[in-house]
């Protein structure tokens, strides 16, 4: 047999069996006998890298970790203590939110002025800012058929859909939403009576349950 | 120097294997050009959408997909498994067993990626990276994974010493641990999805590690195999390639979620994987420090997993600080992160796979390649491709990034702005295209020969010489 040119561009020869490859390396390993004693420690150099990497990584973690918390969505932030306070919204901005979020301001306009002849006004409606239980219940529910507001006759071709999380309503607002967007309601607009809270509303949802929409004469049968 | 001496450089194990292997890499350099005009074409769309796009089958979104998949499943999957069983039968001593399930593996594997592509095509693709093969061929693609991958599993378990060496640890993690990860990524995103941002979680999750558990480690194997095998002296520092291994495999999938920074998830998700990536880089410089012999080294397969070697290196690097939110809120969704991809899976882990080819090729013909100016020119062109592709890349994210940070500049302003660098990386998919068709010419020229050569007679003698024994301290 001839000998292959000393070196062939077109392969690489191998300079190692696979038998003796892994037999050395193996002994690097230290895990096969070594008479001279050749395996070394970890060198200082690495050992101090392997450290380093593994003490920034654990000081990173505690500090932008936010304890593990799955609440905490913040890398600087810290999970809520038991029975800590929460904040608290403003209603008013939370109903100025909800009120022009498609849901009122579509009718009763941005400045609640409504349409004449279609929609009443909620600017300085006796009905607004009047009784308590009737503004609720006409938001929780709706109101259908005729309406009078401010002297002027609406013939409720457009009836007012219910809000609230009750049946056949397209909204289902909480209560708190509700209470805060007829808080809001009653302080623009020049508007200014007194805050509706969650309590009232819920009060109101309890007593009535689930019911039809309003209409005129239920409501004057209220306080 | 007869085929029996113990020393041979070619034996049963080679011949034995030649036709099922080369089924398997012959499948991936098909796909490597499959993949090179898929990806021109979605290069091309970046800065001209109207490129091909009255065609729904080739529309920006599926064509960036499909080039993608055919790249990552076709070629680099490909490559890396027939890589990983010729590594595991050469280092267990004895031939391959279950060779015709490599066979009907491979077959099921290209036949579900084709019909995967058709259905990427026809708009099925899944909405998650590097998972976008539709769910009807993900069942059969994660079958044929399992009978390609028996047979590198019964030379792990048959093989003849009991020893095992780097090689061994890094391709049997990947041949292990891909199933795992694609059965469970199937499962939680595809038959019975999890709700909201656990899918991101997952799907981050899935992305990595592919890279980290499978690609990497099957590149990884192929280089810790060739490089001492060419420059015949034990790996230095080989000492520390178990902690090398170890490191990779428990830490490196725990990096995918620094790509969620800044999205819905509890803080601690990206931080964990921010501390993971910059302790990755205990595994990249152990890798570094047991490959660094092939810097320098001589032939032409070390010269491919030299390059490889580097990339590798520095995309771990840049993973490392990328990763970080800082940097991260700069950097993130541009072309950028695309530039770091590309330098991961594209010059980290296709150079090392090239240069595996290119090393194990002459062993399964028993011939060498038939030309060497392709080799040298496939490298080059590559190393040019590659280049202009990063810097391209790169460039245009920079200027979209700082586009990005001002609220004033429009879409259409940061389409004009980057218009430049993307025609850049479009010319640099060209060339890495040009490139790739040689590999395959001269793939096709060898496996001719061999196919000629083994009809006519046996060949008049080996063109290797038969190897030395190593030496453990000769470095």
């Amino acid at each position: 047999m001839s000998t292959p040119p000393a070196d062939d561009p077109r392969l690489d020869q191998s300079a190692a069996t696979d038998d003796s490859l892994i037999a050395a390396h193996e002994k690097l390993l230290g895990r096969q006998k070594d008479d001279q004693g050749h395996y070394r420690l970890l060198p200082l150099g690495l050992l101090f890298f392997f450290s380093a990497l593994i003490f920034g990584g654990g000081t990173y973690l505690g500090l932008f970790s936010g304890m593990f918390d799955p609440r905490v969505y913040d890398e600087h932030g810290h999970p809520p203590k038991a029975g800590a306070a929460v904040a608290k919204l403003d209603p008013r901005e939370v109903g100025k939110k909800l009120y022009n979020n498609a849901a009122c301001n579509t009718c009763h306009q941005v400045n609640g002025i409504g349409v004449p002849g279609v929609y009443p006004p909620l600017a300085e409606s006796e009905w607004v800012s009047g009784s308590d239980e009737r503004v609720i219940r006409i938001l929780l529910y709706g109101l259908q058929g005729p309406l009078k507001v401010k002297g002027v006759d609406y013939p409720g071709t457009a009836p007012m859909p219910s809000f609230g999380k009750v049946a056949g309503s397209g909204y289902n607002w909480s209560d708190d939403k509700i209470a805060a967007v007829l808080t809001y309601i009653r302080s623009d607009f020049g508007n200014s009576s007194k805050p509706v809270t969650t309590e009232q509303v819920a009060a109101v949802h309890a007593k009535e349950g689930d019911r039809k929409a309003y209409t005129q004469e239920e409501l004057l049968k209220l306080p | 120097m007869t085929p029996a001496s113990s020393n041979a450089e070619v034996t049963a194990v080679d011949t034995q294997a030649r036709w099922p292997l080369l089924l398997l890499l012959g499948g991936a350099i098909k796909w490597l050009v499959i993949a090179g005009v898929l990806s021109l074409i979605a290069s091309i769309q970046l800065h001209s959408p109207a490129f091909m796009s009255h065609w729904p089958a080739f529309t920006p979104g599926r064509t960036a997909a499909m080039a993608e998949t055919a790249f990552v499943y076709g070629w680099a999957f490909n490559a890396g498994l027939g890589l990983a069983l010729w590594i595991l039968g050469r280092l267990g001593g004895e031939p391959l067993r279950a060779l015709n399930w490599v066979v009907v593996g491979t077959f099921a594997w290209n036949i579900g990626l084709t019909l995967g592509l058709v259905g990427i095509a026809l708009g099925d693709a899944t909405s998650f990276s590097l998972l976008q093969l539709p769910g009807y061929v993900q069942p059969a693609m994660l079958v044929a994974y399992g009978a390609i991958a028996v047979a590198g599993i019964l030379a792990w378990s048959g093989r003849r010493t009991d020893s095992t060496f780097a090689s061994h640890w890094y391709a049997v993690a990947a041949l292990f641990l891909f199933p795992w990860l694609l059965s469970a990524a199937q499962a939680t995103l595809i038959w019975t999805p999890v709700r909201g941002v656990l899918q991101a979680v997952v799907a981050g999750w899935y992305a990595q590690g592919v890279w980290s558990l499978c690609l990497a480690p099957l590149a990884l194997a192929v280089a810790y195999y060739v490089v001492p095998k060419v420059t015949g002296r034990a790996l230095p520092a080989y000492e520390f390639a178990p902690l090398g291994f170890w490191s990779l495999i428990v830490i490196g999938a725990w990096t995918g979620a620094r790509h969620l920074t800044g999205g819905p998830v509890p803080a601690w998700l990206p931080t964990l994987a921010i501390a993971a990536c910059s302790l990755l880089l205990f595994h990249t410089s152990i890798v570094l420090l047991n490959l660094r012999g092939a810097i320098g080294g001589a032939g032409n397969s070390v010269a491919f997993i030299a390059w490889g070697l580097l990339a590798y290196t520095a995309g771990g690097l840049l993973d490392a600080i990328t990763s970080f939110r800082s940097i991260a809120s700069f950097t993130q969704f541009t072309h950028l992160v695309t530039a770091q991809q590309q330098l991961a899976i594209y010059g980290g882990v296709s150079m090392i796979l090239f240069g595996g080819i290119y090393f194990a090729l002459p062993r399964l013909t028993g011939r060498p390649w038939a030309s060497a100016g392709f080799v040298s020119a496939h490298r080059v062109t590559l190393l040019i491709g590659l280049a202009l592709l990063l810097v391209s890349l790169a460039a245009a994210g920079w200027v979209q990034a700082n586009d990005l940070n001002h609220k004033d500049v429009t879409f259409a302003a940061m389409a004009a702005d980057t218009r430049p660098w993307l025609l850049g990386a479009s010319g640099a998919q060209l060339i890495l295209l040009t490139a790739n068709l040689l590999l395959a010419v001269n793939f096709c020229r060898s496996v001719c020969a061999c196919c000629c050569c083994c009809a006519e007679s046996a060949p008049v003698g080996s063109p290797f010489r038969p190897a030395a024994t190593m030496e453990a301290h000769a470095s």
